[in-house]
């Protein structure tokens, strides 16, 4: 496995529209720093787009935090999205193509998935949820 | 500010009720030099012609002045609370309006201070150790005051921002109708949701103003298309189809093609042509117009 993330940057806080807009931004920018190529670096902010915005659809509020890991071989980027919301009653189905409470198109999780190398989900309703995304360099998982 | 702000602040800058006690015994003394200190402070002030420049006319001059004599016998009046702050905001914001830099701000508190210092000395004359530790005292709460004033202008700078960001926003969408009929929407940058209302709104106002039959939106300029964004275009297509026009997208950038491929995102909706002079000949297919090649390369439309 690659090395570990050692270095943590301030978690920023999901409030409204503007701050989604900062998070993928964010995250753009430390992925180009650690040397992501155009397409990766769209793949990822896309996906925190989709978790940031659920934050604030569904949560309200919440934090997005990023760890980098730039020292191996494979640099690579772990994004934390928390929140302190409903919570999701059934994982499973929230991750299923289509599903949405909202009426949306149902393809934020699912497609998030799709766009990184990694992804978890803990969810407890009336706790809250945290997705973790996270995505290397040189991508650990065939397109 | 709230008071729970105010006294954490206070904490911070560790000003305490001994302080209070200082500066109260201080009042005479303040009552007394209000007027000299003040004064002077503006000749020296003046004397700097950048400065001049701010106060431009006499009673402006004479009102800062005035609030600046009574802001140096309320430093020494205790109950530095709430409304302490309120009355301290309100001459930042003053200084703001009449765009005094807050370096100038700043900087003027040195020499404030300087006369201060000099003025103690005397009053305290033998008495070196009390008149440090008033100063001492006195430069806490002039700290604060400094806090509160970087506060008010940095306020105000947000919300000019804010209201440019409006501005850019509602520019930065033009429509451009350029031939009868036929539109093209020029999308750039970060559309958030509020935006992509606008954008919409914007457009289907045009097409009903110019009869449009085709239009061409290019998201050459557009980093980055979520879910969100996306569904925003098909839902803004499909607005326009109603009022009876076809819409064409170009400029999807391989990235972001990709990324709504694995996104899972189905655009199959769209009518999309690879870049903006391809969609504009689509459209001017659609609309019957015929490109006709004349001598040395020129060309010119006709309407079939
Ligand atoms: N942070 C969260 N807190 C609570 N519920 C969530 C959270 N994120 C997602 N969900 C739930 O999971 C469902 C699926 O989320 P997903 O992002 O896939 O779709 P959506 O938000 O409904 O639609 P889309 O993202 O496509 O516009 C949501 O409808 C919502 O019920
Ligand atoms: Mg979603």
């Amino acid at each position: 496995m690659a090395a570990p993330f050692e270095k943590y940057l301030e978690p920023l806080a999901i409030e409204g529209e503007r701050d989604i807009v900062s998070a993928r931004e964010r995250v753009r920018d430390a992925a180009r720093g650690l040397g992501f190529s155009a397409v990766e670096l769209t793949l990822l902010a896309t996906a925190v787009s989709e978790i940031a915005r659920n934050i604030i659809e569904y949560a309200g509020h919440g934090t997005i935090s990023l760890r980098l890991s730039d020292s191996g071989r494979n640099p690579g980027i772990e994004v934390v999205a928390e929140d302190r919301g409903p919570g999701i009653e059934n994982i499973e189905l929230a991750l299923q193509d289509g599903y949405s409470t909202r009426r949306s198109l149902g393809m934020g999780l699912p497609g998030a998935r799709r766009l990184v190398d990694e992804f978890q989900i803990e969810s407890t309703v009336g706790k809250g949820t945290r997705v973790i995304l996270r995505k290397w360099k040189t991508s650990t998982k065939a397109a | 500010m709230t008071e729970e702000e105010l006294s954490h602040r206070m904490k911070v800058i560790q000003f305490t009720e001994e302080d209070v006690a200082r500066l109260k015994k201080l009042s005479p003394y303040a009552r007394e030099y209000a007027e000299p200190v003040i004064e002077e402070f503006y000749r020296h002030l003046l004397s700097f012609e950048e400065m001049r420049a701010f106060f431009p006319d006499r009673r402006t001059l004479d009102y800062v002045k005035r609030k600046q004599k009574e802001y140096f016998v309320r430093l020494t009046e205790g109950d530095y609370g709430m409304k302490y702050v309120e009355d301290r905001l309100l001459i930042g914001a003053v200084h703001e309006k009449i765009d005094l830099p807050i370096k100038t701000y700043l900087a003027m508190y040195a020499y404030y201070e300087n006369q201060v210092a000099s003025r103690l000395r005397a009053a305290f004359a033998g008495h070196a150790d009390e008149a440090f530790d008033v100063f001492l005292s006195l430069i806490k709460l002039i700290r604060l005051d400094m806090i509160l004033a970087i506060d008010a202008y940095s306020l105000r700078r947000e919300q000019t921002i804010r209201q440019q960001e409006e501005a850019i926003r509602e520019l930065s969408t033009p429509v451009l109708r350029i031939r009868d009929r036929l539109l093209i929407l020029p999308i750039i940058g970060l559309i958030d949701r509020k935006r992509a209302t606008q954008i919409t709104a914007q457009l289907l106002t045009s097409i009903r103003n110019a009869r449009a039959r085709v239009i061409v939106i290019d998201i050459t300029g557009v980093p980055v298309v979520d879910t969100d964004t996306a569904n925003h275009l098909v839902q803004t297509v499909e607005a326009a189809r109603l009022l009876g026009a076809q819409v064409i997208t170009t400029g999807l950038s391989s990235e972001i093609a990709q990324t709504i491929v694995r996104l899972g995102v189905d655009l199959s909706r769209l009518n999309t042509v690879g870049d903006l002079q391809g969609g504009v000949e689509e459209a001017e297919r659609i609309l019957g117009y015929r490109v006709i090649r004349g001598e040395g390369g020129s060309s010119y439309l006709e309407a079939g």
